[in-house]
């Protein structure tokens, strides 16, 4: 039986009820990335930062330690050049360069389109660099595994309770280039402090990409 | 997001053949990074011209809520007043037994409804 369509008459003033989450397309791609990684028994972890905090480096320090143990891939994020893609090459891992153009942000659409054009049976690990931005990231999951955000401590004092929103969202917090620490005047427990005071969860981990120094207790974090 | 607000809206009078759109009701998540000025400011230029020109963007903030699975507590967040730089820091510890709590609410962005004229 066809239902019978009620409208409105003419110039009358209606309430519609719409319900319509705007940001449910972005998770909805999520959770397929997510689906089809896991089924290819593959870990994802989408890191997140800000601009010149070490996302590129740490991702280099972790592919040198952990290639030999997993077959990674690296997606790389940012507005424009391959720069960071061709320096993550250099250390012997697939690496595809993501450019947004002019978003601050990857999103689970665009990491979906690079997923499609990686050999997933062939994998077990994949770096997802985010583009480098302590606020919009946050909002747009991707579907990775795990949530990773970087700061330094030449960023000052105050990155971390400037943007206290996107520690919420982190599974793992690294502190980056603590050998500048003196230098800086920057107290690392200081930041340590502030990270659990927001987000107790989150594990917190201060390394020097430069030193080497504390990547492998940043592998046991990130359970890799 | 302003866009897609523009779109989902037009396309929803479109379907009841409305000649005017008057309000739109959004609801915001105090702990999702929308900016309100920012999202008011795009949505009036990309509403010239089209069917929602002049009309208003009321926006309601939903509140943060948490909820404690050692001691039972449900409600607000706790915000740590830091006097030294006036700032309110949210913090992921129950406000009863400072264990870690879980989001509940907080981090939503919809259109709840929309006030159109046919």
């Amino acid at each position: 039986m066809k239902g019978t369509i009620i409208e409105a008459d003419e110039g009358e003033v209606f309430d519609i009820e719409l319900e319509k989450d705007l940001l449910q397309k972005n998770k909805q791609i999520a959770i397929k990335n997510k689906k089809m990684l896991d089924e290819n028994k593959i870990i994802a972890i989408d890191i997140m930062g800000s601009i010149g905090s070490g996302k590129t480096s740490l991702i280099e320090c972790l592919a040198d330690k952990l290639k030999g143990k997993y077959k990674i891939a690296v997606l790389n994020g940012d507005l424009t050049t391959s720069i960071d893609a061709d320096r993550v090459e250099k250390h012997g891992v697939n690496v595809i360069q993501i450019n947004t153009g002019k978003e601050c942000h990857l999103d689970a659409n665009l990491v979906k389109k690079a997923i499609d054009q990686l050999e997933l049976s062939n994998l077990d690990l994949v770096f997802i660099e985010n583009v480098g931005n302590l606020i919009c990231p946050a909002e747009f999951p991707l579907g990775s595994s795990k949530r990773l955000v970087v700061i330094s401590v030449t960023e000052g004092p105050y990155m971390v309770i400037k943007h206290p929103y996107i520690f919420i969202e982190a599974d793992v917090a690294v502190i980056n280039k603590i050998d500048m620490a003196e230098a800086m005047q920057v107290n690392v427990e200081g930041l340590i402090k502030d990270i659990n005071q927001i987000n107790p969860k989150t594990k917190v981990v201060a390394i020097s990409c430069r030193n080497r120094e504390g990547i492998d207790e940043l592998i046991d974090a990130l359970d890799l | 997001m302003a866009s897609q607000i523009v779109e989902i809206v037009s396309n929803e009078a479109k379907k009841r053949n409305a000649k005017k759109i008057l309000e739109v009701h959004l609801v915001i998540g105090k702990l999702n990074f929308i900016g309100k000025e920012q999202l008011k400011f795009s949505y009036k230029i990309l509403t010239e011209k089209t069917l929602l020109e002049s009309s208003k963007l009321l926006i309601r903030e939903e509140e943060a809520n948490v909820k404690c699975d050692s001691c039972g507590y449900e409600g607000s967040l706790n915000f740590e007043d830091d006097q030294t730089f006036h700032l309110m820091i949210p913090t992921l510890v129950c406000p009863k037994c400072r264990k870690i709590v879980e989001i509940i609410k907080g981090k939503e962005f919809s259109i709840k409804s929309v006030k159109m004229v046919s």
